[in-house]
């Protein structure tokens, strides 16, 4: 239905294609990218709080109000004060100063857990799509029975020989999250492995690898993100649980799980104490989730207008350079949009095997 | 048929698979089981006899055989520790786990489901604004967290207003059950508040995907309210989307509440098998490991046989593509 107009324009999509595909991490794509985050109330709320978040984590490592392991055992329990803005816990040691660095810990966390489930998500997928009918078969079952498996049981397994770390967590939280991320991004990269154009990348030659990492992953991408952010979020929660148990960031270690587990023991003492690391981690993990959901829509030249603009000065139209993000939405609309992204980036790829 | 019979063997596999790495996982990782037990700096041949008295000494395909050949019979092993079946540490640790859950389920469901319509059938922008952020904000709060806020709001002795008991169950158990449900009251509030949020979302959703393909339109055209509509054809729709959902979380939730069992001091399953793993108590962790993940699977197993018979669509299609297959 779409193929005289397709194969008309189909040069210029070609190379608008890659252009996006190959630039979205740099260049005015990112800023474009970024402006339409921003122009949402929810995506100005999620990028100041995590860029708070890494601004913190970094000045931490050179500078805090006191230093970590200075206590003042003369004002143990203070009350907020000029030097210790949110006051010092029962050892006397400055919680603004340990929050901060805790920040770090956390940061390396969710991004160690977050590659670690993309990696290994995507490997799932990969077997999943594969063309070899037994080993797909086999992964889809793996997959199912292994999801199963709690991630607090996984990180008990694992802290039993490991005992408490930052591996445990990141091991057992990514290997959990890997195996959610594969379950949902299948549907989305069925459908790409199945297309037209990947058949056509085949059978010009590439290598199913190349045709996986260039054609069926841009196709999850929305799904990518979403998951991804949440298992962020879920990543920060988990630190907070594991390591109040005894089996995450070891004793010792500045984190806000291990903030919020030493104000536990005082509660009945020094309520207040408990508020700031749990507000931490509730607004940090809103603006997780909510990141996802906003970048989706930001990376969507169907919802972000001026990716679209910015496309069609770039000669090439709207639609086609739509589709590889487009495609694997989960909505009634993927149909008709799928019939347009098979030809275009079938395109695509004959041509940039041609012009390498 | 076809399908329950493939779903059996699924299950049979996915037992089978995780003894294997729930026995695996306590050998080959780094740090020997006897050792680890015995603890740091103990001398060699305390090692060695500790070894010797669990049979750690023999080749591994005969132990992991010697164990699953007991699981089989219902042998679970002993605690090293204390001395007493793990069978029956198990059934005294459940007995404050599963009413726990249940109730922070039942919670859980009259906040969720309710809100979830509500938020379906909101027309006002502030309306919509405020469940979205209401929905966002349940979902983030770290559980540790929501237990603690509970706890300076309505234990007894610490909070604002003293209505609750915050730590411990009562050491005879279910003799008496009015205090024992007392105590489990503020830790089934923590679980159900965040799960009922969790919840909230997925009803939002469900019930807006089935808006979405028009037949709450076409219900409405029928002369159905929009209440009505929603309420009578939208929830009927998703009903077996929601008991999947809320199957798999009745059992992530026996883990889940580990942290809030140990928050509020309840010697629950979570909270016994950290002490357990704390303990270095090995053959009972190894056997609660297990027992823990056959019950996740067995939960999945009915949630999908449940789903197969709420839903009588999915069957049909099974039938039409295995014909046309």
């Amino acid at each position: 239905m779409t193929s005289d107009k397709t194969s008309r324009t189909s040069h210029t999509a070609a190379q608008a294609t890659v252009r996006v595909n190959a630039n979205v991490p740099a260049g005015p794509t990112a800023a474009i990218v970024l402006h339409g985050m921003w122009r949402r109330g929810e995506g100005k709320f999620s990028i100041i709080v995590l860029g708070l978040w890494l601004i913190v984590a970094f000045v931490s490592l050179f500078w805090t109000p006191q230093p970590l392991l200075a206590t003042d055992g003369y004002h143990v329990w203070a009350t907020p004060s000029a030097a210790h803005w949110l006051g010092t816990d029962g050892t006397g040691a400055d919680v603004l100063s340990w929050l901060m660095a805790g920040s770090r810990t956390n940061l390396l966390i969710v991004v160690l857990t977050v590659l670690f489930a993309a990696a290994f998500g995507l490997l799932l997928v990969a077997a999943m799509v594969a063309r070899n009918g037994t080993l797909a078969g086999a992964s889809v079952v793996v997959v199912d029975a292994l999801i199963s498996i709690p991630t607090v049981l996984l990180a008990l397994i694992l802290a039993v020989p490991l005992g408490a770390s930052v591996t445990v967590i990141v091991v057992a939280c990514g290997f959990g999250y890997g195996l959610n991320l594969a379950r949902v991004a299948r549907p989305a990269a069925l459908l790409a492995a199945r297309s037209s154009y990947v058949e056509a990348a085949l059978a010009s030659g590439a290598s199913g690898w190349w045709t996986f990492v260039r054609h069926i992953v841009p196709n999850t991408l929305p799904v990518l993100l979403v998951q991804l952010s949440l298992s962020a979020g879920t990543a920060v929660l988990a630190e907070s649980g594991l390591t109040y148990l005894g089996i995450g960031v070891p004793s010792g270690v500045p984190s806000w799980g291990h903030s919020l587990a030493t104000s536990v023991k005082f509660i009945n003492v020094y309520p207040l104490t408990v508020l700031w690391p749990g507000l931490i981690v509730t607004v940090v993990v809103v603006a997780l989730n909510v990141f996802g959901d906003v970048l989706r829509d930001a990376v969507d030249p169907m919802v972000n207008a001026e990716l679209r603009d910015g496309a069609a000065g770039a000669d090439c139209d709207g639609g086609t350079l739509s589709d590889p993000l487009r495609a694997a939405r989960p909505s009634h609309t993927v149909g008709q949009r799928t019939a347009v992204s098979v030809r275009g980036t079938a395109d695509t790829d004959v041509a940039g095997r041609r012009s390498a | 048929m076809r399908f329950v019979v493939r779903r059996l063997l699924l299950f049979a596999a996915a037992l089978f698979g995780v003894s294997v790495v729930v026995f695996a996982a306590l050998r080959v990782l780094p740090g020997d089981v006897a050792s680890v037990m015995a603890g740091l700096n103990s001398p060699a041949s305390r090692v060695e006899a500790l070894r010797e008295q669990f049979g750690l000494n023999r080749p591994l395909p005969v132990q992991y055989i010697d164990w699953a050949g007991g699981l089989l019979r219902g042998d679970f092993g002993t605690s090293i520790l204390t001395g007493r079946s793990v069978t029956s540490l198990i059934a005294a640790r459940a007995s404050i786990t599963f009413p726990l859950i249940v109730l922070g389920l039942l919670i859980a469901i009259a906040i969720g489901v309710p809100l979830g319509v509500a938020a379906t059938l909101a027309r006002s922008s502030a309306a919509r604004t405020a469940f979205h952020v209401a929905g966002l904000i349940g979902g983030a709060i770290p559980a540790l967290w929501g237990g603690l806020l509970l706890i300076l709001l309505f234990s007894r002795g610490t909070g604002l207003i003293g209505l609750f008991p915050s730590q411990g169950f009562p050491l005879d158990g279910w003799a008496a059950p009015g205090q024992a449900i007392w105590s489990l009251i503020l830790p089934a509030l923590t679980v159900g508040i965040i799960v009922g949020a969790s919840l909230m979302r997925y009803t939002r959703s469900a019930l807006g995907d089935i808006a979405g393909s028009g037949r709450i339109d076409m219900a409405m055209a029928c002369g159905m309210t929009r209440a009505q509509a929603v309420i009578g054809v939208g929830l009927r729709l998703a009903m077996p989307q929601l008991v999947s959902v809320i199957g798999l979380t009745f059992a992530e939730m026996i883990t889940g509440v580990m942290v809030i069992e140990n928050l509020f001091a309840l010697p629950g399953i979570g909270s016994g098998l950290v002490t357990d793993v704390g303990n270095r108590d090995l053959i009972a962790v190894q056997s609660e490991l297990f027992m823990l993940a056959a019950f996740f699977l067995l939960v999945g197993l009915i949630v999908d046989l449940l789903h197969r018979a709420l839903d009588p669509r999915l069957a049909t299609a099974a039938d039409a593509s295995e014909v046309t297959a």
